[in-house]
């Protein structure tokens, strides 16, 4: 406590980037520390996991300490340590995870494990300060393409997801084989925007009637197609316009789907989450079509889409509010469910 | 008045201790198998309440930093550097190696033992390794140990033909070996160096533990060799494959080589 706020530190190490936030009263951040490992892991062409578990040892001290100070409080203030313990990757989460337990036991405060898509969605609280559930979430990422129903705080029921390759990943597939490199999500994006989106008809897969699942390998292997066709017949490939029909055949099917999946539920408001909710189309199509159909569109702004200690926080100290009582005993779960 | 709180997590099972300024050490060891993450706190805890302290109490944090499991590795140094960084705490880096030779010195010479060898399993034939010399006085009273082979990582064979030539040296010399590298490799042991010429650590004693991590860490506290939380680090005694390969230019062509 300090002035009367509740102080959460959020801690977060599930992939590539090592962060740490505080946040007074789940809603008010005070310091959002980011350190990305994405230069490091460029000369790879993705992030190998080995690496990434290395270097969020050597920054996770550092992390931590600078959040406190941007934040202009002691390890002492704080009210809650959260933690993300899943799902990522096993050796970079358990970096985050040993330093809050480590912290919690020496500072002697209760750590709450946050499920990283919890804290996705909750990274709207942080900037929304009116916005409370229900509402319908889109958690597109990296690993994640997920329609989600929030009912409350803690309660997410998953609709819907995708049943191969996530948004993000598709995006880094496709902007490594046109050369464009890592990271794929804002390479295409900036790409699309000098490309022509009707040049080629890339077919949007929907899969059944009604249902909310994503598949994006098919139209992956639709590109490599049209790649390999273009080049046997000695065409130039123009890779703006390659990226511009990809982005445009990924971002509809899920804009289509997150409009759908409101008027189902009767949800409102749309709410974004995920480092592909930066992408600059879906965001432009998303706000059309939900408009018309009078659904509102809530986004966090791109430093709250990546991950972050903020949201982690944000989602721990709902967490603790509703009652979930802190163990020492935590462990990382890669594979952990909605 | 020192009280050191040790980890060793860099194998099997995980384990605190604290050792006090005159030397007595309590310890925790679990009983599950690779159990570091989620049972780290608690050992710590049950080695600070047996030792009668507060966490207040502690002056110095130590962790066994490698070689040997990269996981456990990380757990036990990250949490030794967040505790130091917390707590306002000096830390002490031991070698995993060291740890276990010295946590065998006792048995190795009594058992007439020259050399002590712990041997880590790093799997397709190599082992983290380091060859010591037990040293003592005549009365048996002061124990200690001498490098001399460096701790690296080295292909069995060529340790084993190494030992060879040690032993040619010293007519009746043994070795004494400690680690899971025994139970990795002992056909290839038995294989190559003469009968009666080595034996392996009762299994008791032949893991990685924090105890003797503990007994060297005070050592070096008590020789100031102490370093700040932020230069805790990890000794992984190998590169990344990733690395490996980007150094040797063999990463996949696929990462490398857009399509056109």
């Amino acid at each position: 406590m300090k002035d009367g706020k509740f102080l959460t530190l959020g801690i977060e190490t599930s992939c590539d980037e090592t962060a740490a936030s505080v946040v007074a009263d789940g809603r008010f951040v005070m310091s959002n520390v980011i350190s990305s490992q994405i230069d490091i892991h460029t000369a790879y062409g993705g992030v190998v996991p080995e690496i990434a578990s290395r270097k969020h040892l050597e920054k996770i001290n550092e992390v931590i300490g600078k959040a406190l100070d941007d934040a202009g409080v002691t390890a002492e203030d704080l009210d809650l340590i959260g933690v993300t313990y899943g799902p990522g990757l096993v050796g970079a989460l358990l970096i985050g995870v040993a330093a809050a337990k480590a912290m919690a036991y020496a500072c002697d405060k209760p750590l709450i494990g946050v499920n990283h898509m919890h804290g996705h969605i909750a990274a709207n609280y942080l900037e929304h300060h009116e916005l409370e559930p229900p509402f319908m979430a889109l958690i597109v990422s990296g690993g994640h393409t997920e329609i989600v129903n929030v009912p409350g705080y803690n309660k997410c029921e998953k609709l819907g997801g995708t049943r191969d390759d996530a948004a993000g990943e598709a995006f880094d597939k496709i902007a490594r084989v046109i050369g464009l490199g890592y990271p794929g999500g804002p390479k295409i994006d900036r790409a699309a925007k000098e490309g022509d989106a009707s040049a080629i008809a890339f077919k949007r897969v929907y899969l059944e009637q009604g249902s909310l699942d994503f598949s994006f390998s098919g139209l992956k292997t639709q590109a490599l197609n049209y790649l390999n066709q273009e080049r046997q017949a000695g065409r130039d490939i123009n890779v703006n316009d390659v990226a511009a029909n990809f982005q445009e055949a990924v971002v509809e099917v899920i804009a289509d789907k997150a409009v759908d999946a409101a008027e189902r539920y009767r949800q409102k408001r749309i709410v974004m989450a995920g480092g592909v909710a930066s992408n600059s189309r879906l965001r432009e199509l998303i706000g059309e079509k939900a408009g018309e159909k009078g659904i509102d569109v809530l986004k966090p702004s791109p430093v709250f889409c990546t991950d972050n200690g903020a949201m982690i926080a944000s989602a721990a100290y709902y967490a603790y509010k509703s009652g979930e009582r802190p163990a020492l005993d935590l462990d990382a779960v890669p594979g952990l469910e909605f | 008045m020192m009280n050191i709180l040790a980890l060793e997590t860099t194998g099997k099972y995980g384990s605190a201790a604290v050792i006090s300024g005159e030397g007595k050490v309590f310890s925790a060891v679990s009983a599950e198998e690779m159990n570091h993450l989620k049972g780290m706190i608690d050992l710590v805890d049950e080695a600070i309440k047996s030792a009668g302290i507060a966490k207040s109490g502690l002056t110095h944090v130590a962790a066994s930093v490698g070689p040997g499991s990269f996981t456990g590795i990380r757990i036990g140094v990250t949490t030794a550097r967040v505790m130091a960084q917390m707590l306002g705490l000096p830390c002490v880096g031991v070698s995993s190696l060291e740890g276990m030779a010295y946590g065998v010195l006792d048995d190795a010479v009594s058992a007439g033992a020259l050399y002590v060898v712990p041997l880590i399993n790093a799997r397709r034939h190599q082992t983290y390794a380091a060859v010591y010399e037990a040293q003592f006085t005549s009365d048996l009273e002061n124990r200690s140990l001498s490098s001399v082979m460096e701790e690296k990582q080295y292909m069995i064979e060529d340790l084993l033909e190494a030992l060879s030539a040690k032993l040619a040296e010293h007519d009746g010399a043994k070795i004494f070996f400690t680690g899971d590298g025994i139970d990795a490799y002992a056909e290839i042991i038995e294989g190559t160096l003469p009968e009666g010429s080595f034996i392996y650590a009762p299994e008791e004693i032949r893991y990685q533990l924090a105890a003797p991590v503990a007994e060297i860490a005070l050592r070096k506290a008590q020789a100031g060799q102490t370093v700040d939380y932020s230069e805790l680090m990890p000794e992984y005694m190998r590169l990344a494959e990733a690395e490996q390969r980007l150094k040797a230019g063999t990463l996949s062509d696929r990462i490398r080589k857009p399509v056109q």
